[in-house]
């Protein structure tokens, strides 16, 4: 017998940063027993893979407060949790090369500044004194936000692991979603590879693999993983501070405490088609190319690998939280299109709500699985899906 | 040899190199140069493997950070400094770090608290770390070359004798291969496209599509982008001597047989008088009749084989066989070595200036592993290598093996090549998995070796990994707290993370792993090999056709 017992509160699939964090609330929140598994191995997926990344400017006032509220919690992070994250505030520099990317970026320090966030809007001039050494011309200006950081993923991940377990959360690896056992047009129970379980309530925490997961359960939904590739270099001592990201092709990099620069490019995707985690050497090639025609000196760089990893993208971009109108049981924590782990904390405390059936302060418009199920989909969009 | 006439300065000094010589042996007149420094604790470190992937020769030349002495042949005019280390890789003010924490640095659970000095805690960690000084825009100018494409029926990895072989049987049956050679000044080839100096780093699974189905990306040395498509591709890649686990395993003075062998070769003088090798093999044997006069004593984990006892006894060299290498001593220098008798338990001390590890050569195995053939646990060096039939064929069409990496002896890869050259020539592709050939042999005997070693006091502030400087206590510590498999270890100690990406410390790991979680260290699992699988420049992949080009999907 794989699982301590026969019969949980909640099961939670996948056992990446947000399906931890709802299983750590779950659990403090009366949710229990909690199960949580995962077909791989504990940071396999994409919680084990990102950049690192924590930031609060984004398109809607519904985002930017999440995000908000979650830089906060990874703040608090290394003294609730026993584990040092090196969450850095040294700010997000997003670069616009000519002037309608600027104005689109303004917009966004509008609405952030409106939230009561300092950011701040650059010329070129302003651009070069953050990206020391950059090539003459590459940008035209920018928006900077100082309180934007980045982090260590594995040690959060390790951290909520262990106070999930000490709550008494059940993790088990290597265990596949394989569907959900539906009686009475609810769910009553998990079909695993390693059998079935009796639970309620199903949380699809599954990142890059919660659309297979959703459909597995009969369930009708736009979730469609993308490979995103991303590198890392070896590491010298520190020359910059703040995650750059180029709104033009989505290059991002940051310099990671360790020293290594790491970041990625957007590339030409074929969504869906791709389930392996590999590399290839277009990215290996573009994101070079990126690099160092925006960054000069780092041609004397070297890579030291390169790997891959999923975003859960959604139509318009947010994403899914709350119990599916069609079955009932079957909650969504997912479609965070590869800002899973920037969002986590916040998201996480609203979607263990939902799993215990209460209500949330999300608007349901933007973030609620019946959107997709109305017969005109919603106009807002989040397009700074970048970083 | 005529006087060496290349003039650079080195920390503030003038040398000189002959051409053709690295800058390793430029400095390595009658002893190991010290370097670096380790990245966390700042030990001593002096060049250890002595094939460009550990982090011992690390030197800053011309605005570059982290160039390999090993694989750079400096130019009239350098300027060559250390990095990680202040004042100097001998006298490191640093190095306190190491002492003021005997038990490592725990950077998952230090340093988070009180809130109010993480900032302060934080900018001096992030001061810390990293290895040099970041580039110079005019050190990055100054590698960018033009990529170099190429295409061909076959391309063959390596100009070894078995790549040699390969390529003379492909001759004869008139086909003529490109053949990348890692060496920077390789014997030339008549019956091939040699390209020397050039590493393959990365080998994506082919194209199902037939024709040119394989792009293998490379580098030219300094920083030129390299990218070949083939129809076949033979690797021939060989394998390194690996390393081992005991206290001050990374002492100055500590290589691999490698090292020794190539320096011995290529420097003036060898770098040591009284070396201890350590193995009971064909490894060892070279090694002593390379470097006989300086050879002091030979050590061997296990038995000492026929051939070895001869060649000791023909140098006088006594012999320590069922032996546990314990730790090395010495201030900054190997200065002696204790060994422990396996079984009597007797302690026995070897004055010496060099500890030459010879006891264990695995395949580099990182290509087979990317092009996504099936690999197998080759119980004898307790190690992955891919599984090979007899004619060279992999579990991917159109990948083939030969030498170390098909497990060939010297004899066998004779034999072989001209069957890999027929089964290149028919491209049939592979039918079924290859089998395994992984039930004949006897399991190493490290597991058992390790199982002794381990339980020595004091063993778990050796090193697990120098390039990240990890403890073994941090691999302990991580079991303890319920992670399990390599991938996790990796994760949550950093282990293997490091510049060269894991080739070093990972095999002793995954024996580590096995004793302290108590299963086959096959079943620990296999560390994904991410490409490149050596440090690439991001230069030389600029200049690599941009994507437009490319294929995205790998």
């Amino acid at each position: 017998m794989t699982f301590a017992r026969n019969s949980y509160r909640t099961v939670v699939v996948g056992s990446g940063i947000v399906g931890l964090f709802t299983a750590y609330h779950l659990a403090r929140g009366g949710g229990g027993p909690v199960l949580v598994v995962d077909r791989g191995f504990l940071s396999s997926g994409s919680s084990g893979r990102n950049g690192g990344g924590v930031r609060q400017q984004w398109e809607t006032r519904g985002t930017v407060r999440l995000a908000r509220e979650s830089v906060q919690a990874y703040r608090r992070f290394g003294r609730e949790f026993g584990f040092n994250i090196w969450f850095r505030q040294s700010g997000y520099l997003f670069l616009a090369e000519n002037e309608a990317e600027l104005a689109r970026l303004k917009s966004v320090h509008e609405l952030v500044v409106s939230e009561g966030l300092p950011s701040r809007v650059l010329d070129a001039d302003g651009v070069a004194q953050f990206v020391d050494g950059i090539a003459p011309g590459a940008a035209v200006g920018g928006t900077y936000l100082a309180s934007d950081g980045t982090l260590y993923p594995f040690p959060a991940i390790w951290g909520v692991y262990e106070a999930a377990r000490s709550l008494g959360v059940e993790v088990q690896h290597g265990v596949e979603a394989m569907g959900v056992e539906v009686r009475n047009g609810r769910v009553a129970g998990l079909l695993t590879s390693s059998g079935p379980v009796a639970t309620g309530t199903v949380v699809n925490a599954a990142g890059g693999w919660s659309g297979d997961f959703s459909r597995r359960a009969g369930l009708d939904v736009p979730n469609v993983a993308t490979r995103h590739e991303i590198l890392a270099t070896e590491s010298t001592k520190p020359f910059l501070d703040p995650m750059v990201v180029r709104v033009s092709d989505g290059l991002y990099f940051s310099q990671s405490m360790r020293g290594e620069i790491i970041g990625g490019v957007a590339l030409p995707h074929r969504p869906g088609t791709a389930r392996g985690q590999g590399s290839s050497p277009a990215f290996l090639a573009s994101m070079a190319w990126a690099l160092v025609g925006l960054l000069p000196r780092l041609g004397a760089l070297e890579v030291l690998r390169a790997w891959s990893g999923f975003y859960d993208d959604t139509p318009d971009g947010f994403p899914v939280i709350g119990e599916d109108p069609r079955l009932p049981g079957f909650v969504h924590g997912n479609g965070f299109g590869g800002h899973g782990f920037m969002l986590a904390p916040a998201t996480s405390r609203r979607i263990a709500l939902a799993a215990l059936g209460q209500p949330t302060d999300l608007d349901p418009t933007q973030f609620s699985p019946a959107r997709f199920l109305a017969p005109s989909p919603p106009a807002t969009q989040e397009r700074l899906q970048l970083g | 040899m005529a006087e060496p006439d290349r003039r650079f300065s080195f920390r503030g000094r003038s040398r000189s190199a002959h051409a053709g010589e690295t800058l390793l042996a430029a400095l390595a007149l009658d002893r190991l140069p010290l370097l670096h420094r380790s990245i966390q604790y700042h030990r001593p470190q002096a060049p250890f493997c002595g094939i460009g992937h550990c982090t011992g020769c690390l030197v800053r030349v011309n605005g570059r950070p982290n160039v390999r002495a090993c694989r750079y042949e400096p130019a009239a005019g350098d300027v060559v400094t250390a990095e990680n280390a202040w004042p100097s890789p001998n006298w490191d003010l640093l190095a306190t770090i190491g002492f003021l924490t005997p038990g490592g640095v725990d950077s998952l659970h230090g340093l988070r608290r009180p809130a109010f000095a993480t900032r302060m805690y934080q900018r001096m960690v992030r001061r810390l770390a990293g290895t040099g000084a970041p580039p110079t825009e005019a050190g990055a100018r100054a590698l960018s070359a033009p990529a170099l494409e190429r295409s061909a029926d076959v391309v063959v990895i390596g100009a070894g004798a078995a790549g040699r072989a390969v390529t003379a049987e492909l001759a004869q049956r008139g086909v003529r291969p490109i053949v990348l050679e890692r060496a920077l000044r390789p014997t030339t080839l008549a019956d091939a496209e040699l390209l020397p100096a050039t590493t393959a780093v990365f080998l994506p699974p082919p194209t199902e599509t037939g024709g040119r189905r394989f792009t293998l990306l490379g580098f030219r040395e300094p920083a030129q982008g390299v990218r070949v498509e083939a129809r076949s591709v033979v690797v021939a890649a060989g394998g390194y001597d690996t390393s081992l686990l005991f206290g001050g395993n990374d002492r100055p003075g500590v290589l691999s047989a490698d090292a020794a062998l190539s320096l011995a070769s290529s420097s003036r003088r060898p770098p040591f008088q009284r070396a201890v090798v350590v193995g009971g093999g064909p490894r060892a044997a070279r090694v002593i009749e390379t470097c006989g006069d300086s050879v002091e004593a030979v050590v061997a984990p296990g038995e000492i084989r026929p051939e070895v006892v001869r060649t000791a006894n023909e140098h006088g060299v006594p012999l320590y066989p069922r032996s546990l290498l314990v730790r090395t001593r010495g201030r900054r220098r190997v200065r002696s070595v204790r060994l422990r008798a396996r079984g009597s338990g007797v302690a026995t001390t070897l004055d010496c200036d060099a500890v030459v590890l010879a006891h264990r050569r695995i395949p580099h195995a990182q290509l087979f592993f990317q092009a996504g053939a099936a690999m197998e646990w080759r119980a004898g060096i307790a190690a992955y290598g891919p599984a090979v039939r007899p004619n060279g064929a992999t579990s991917v069409p159109g990948l083939y093996a030969i030498g170390l990496a098909a497990g060939n002896t010297p004899a066998e890869q004779a034999q072989r090549a001209a069957r890999v050259a027929e089964a290149v020539l028919e491209d049939k592709g592979p039918v079924g998995p290859p089998p395994s050939g992984s039930a004949e042999q006897a399991p190493s005997e490290l597991l058992g070796y390790y199982r002794e070693l381990l339980r020595l006091p004091g063993h778990e502030r050796w090193v697990a990994c120098p390039c990240v400087d990890v403890l073994v206590s941090e691999v302990e510590k991580a079991v303890r707290a319920g992670y399990r498999g390599i991938e996790v270890i990796k994760r949550y100690s950093s282990l293997g993370t490091g510049i060269c990406q894991g080739r070093y410390c990972l095999p002793d790991a995954l024996l580590l792993l096995s004793l302290l979680e108590d299963r086959p260290p096959e079943k620990v699992g296999y560390i994904t090999q991410r490409p490149p699988v050596v440090p690439t420049p991001l230069a030389a992949l600029a200049s690599l056709p941009t994507p437009t080009a490319l294929e995205v999907e790998p």
